[in-house]
């Protein structure tokens, strides 16, 4: 298949819905999971949804629109995060392209494989624009490294790794399972569905 | 429920409010770039705090967006205050001695600095979300030749969103009446997500194919410039304003880059 027809293919009337819905389910997943007070967050689930059954560009777009779309709404620092969700979608959907999503066990690879990236992205943008604190919990463990003698890049990016990566790998196995509930009537209509059957 | 709940608009009909929405981005772009890149920092920071202030008095949305502000960055700038005037691995002149620890000049002044910029990007941002009518920034990016596509994704999160948390609402509600423990032990917590999540997320994505089958029969595909009822008014002066800011950035960021 040449790329344009794959990108054709990747960015149908459905995937455009579906994306949207994923948006709004980030959001909303996000709001209920911080009710639980749990030590995740899961409010990437949406976004790695798409990237695996439509494709990297789709979840990429589908991560950098949900945080600007939370800028809108209510929190304008989200919005300075939305270079880190994008590549949370790439990501996901990467991994989808060469089989990490099919088991199980391949989808807590591609949990860590996504907070290494995201840390990528994230160190950067939490050092250079908020000094490293962004005024969560997890801001007491780079109080912490800083403490110890780290120096700030040390420590921020100790930080961002840890805090993620529970919640990263949970995200990837929990949308592995959901795919895996999906109806096929509707994975069929999904560009990149193919990529999670074992 | 109204859509101006659902987001940080603030109806008006100020100058401000009536700018183009692409001009308010830019400037939000603006603001970061000069702020981050630019030169004089700190100082080129408070001048463009004090210009945005200016303009949410303009707009009459002073008091909301000093709320925002405040409430996002008080305690950012205690948590920062604390960490870097204590642990900043630059600190060396003691402020003040607490004992066996001390606070240090240079974490101070770093915070002060971080704080700064924060704030002008903020509230230019701010300003943008309180100033713009969502769907103004949806009229302004079909009108500029955008892909309809996106115009739909920017614009139907918003309506989907009021649904959808009524919908984790009665989730909720029909799970805990089959006897869900939501605050128990961790443990518990932990597994009260599964039955919280995958209906809500499985509900809304079988729904996909009807949403799309509703798009699609009402011509969202065809190719060809389609009309709206809404408007966003453009001028001159404001193309011309535009563009001088873009020109400003390129050139902030060049500059950055040769030193």
């Amino acid at each position: 298949m040449s790329r344009i027809e794959q990108l054709k293919k990747d960015f149908s009337t459905t995937t455009i819905v579906f994306i949207a819905i994923a948006i709004v389910i980030n959001i909303v997943v996000g709001q209920m999971v911080s009710l639980l007070k749990l030590p995740i967050f899961l409010d990437s689930i949406g976004t790695i949804l798409v990237g695996v059954l439509a494709g990297p560009l789709a979840g990429g777009l589908t991560g950098l629109l949900t945080n600007l779309i939370w800028g809108i709404i209510s929190s304008p620092v989200a919005a300075a995060f939305s270079p880190v969700a994008m590549v949370i979608g790439i990501v996901a959907g990467l991994c989808a392209k060469y089989g990490l999503f099919k088991t199980w066990w391949l989808a807590i690879v591609s949990g860590v494989i996504i907070t290494v990236f995201n840390a990528i992205v994230a160190v950067p943008i939490r050092l250079y624009m908020f000094g490293g604190i962004t005024g969560s919990g997890a801001d007491f463990m780079t109080a912490y490294m800083l403490a110890l003698g780290k120096d700030l890049f040390g420590s921020v990016i100790i930080t961002v790794f840890t805090s993620n990566l529970l919640d990263k790998v949970f995200t990837a196995v929990l949308v592995w399972g959901i795919i895996k509930a999906l109806p096929l009537r509707t994975t069929s209509r999904l560009s990149r569905a193919d990529s999670t059957i074992a | 429920m109204p859509e101006t709940h659902s987001t940080l608009f603030i109806p008006g009909d100020s100058r401000y409010h009536r700018l183009h929405p692409f001009n308010k981005l830019a400037y939000i772009l603006l603001t970061g770039v000069t702020v981050y890149l630019g030169p004089g920092k700190s100082l080129a920071a408070a001048c463009l705090i004090i210009l945005n202030a200016g303009f949410a008095v303009e707009a009459a949305i002073f008091i909301p967006l000093w709320r925002v502000l405040w409430r996002t960055l008080l305690p950012l700038a205690l948590y920062m205050g604390i960490i870097h005037g204590f642990f900043n691995p630059a600190n060396h002149t003691v402020l003040i001695s607490l004992g066996n620890m001390s606070v240090y000049q240079e974490g101070i002044q770093f915070t002060f600095t971080v704080v700064l910029q924060l704030s002008a990007v903020l509230s230019a941002s701010l300003l943008f979300a309180f100033c713009t009518h969502p769907a103004d920034l949806i009229t302004a990016v079909s009108q500029a030749g955008w892909p309809p596509a996106l115009a739909y994704l920017l614009g139907s999160p918003l309506l989907l969103l009021p649904a959808m948390r009524e919908r984790a609402r009665t989730i909720q509600a029909a799970q805990r009446a089959r006897g869900l423990e939501t605050h128990g032990r961790l443990s518990q917590r932990f597994r009260a997500v599964f039955p919280l999540i995958t209906p809500l997320i499985l509900g809304a994505i079988v729904e996909i194919e009807q949403r799309a089958i509703a798009l699609e029969v009402r011509s969202f595909n065809i190719p060809g410039k389609k009309t709206s009822w809404r408007k966003v008014t453009d001028s001159v002066v404001q193309g011309f304003f535009r563009w001088g800011m873009v020109t400003v950035i390129i050139m902030i960021v060049t500059y950055r880059f040769i030193n």
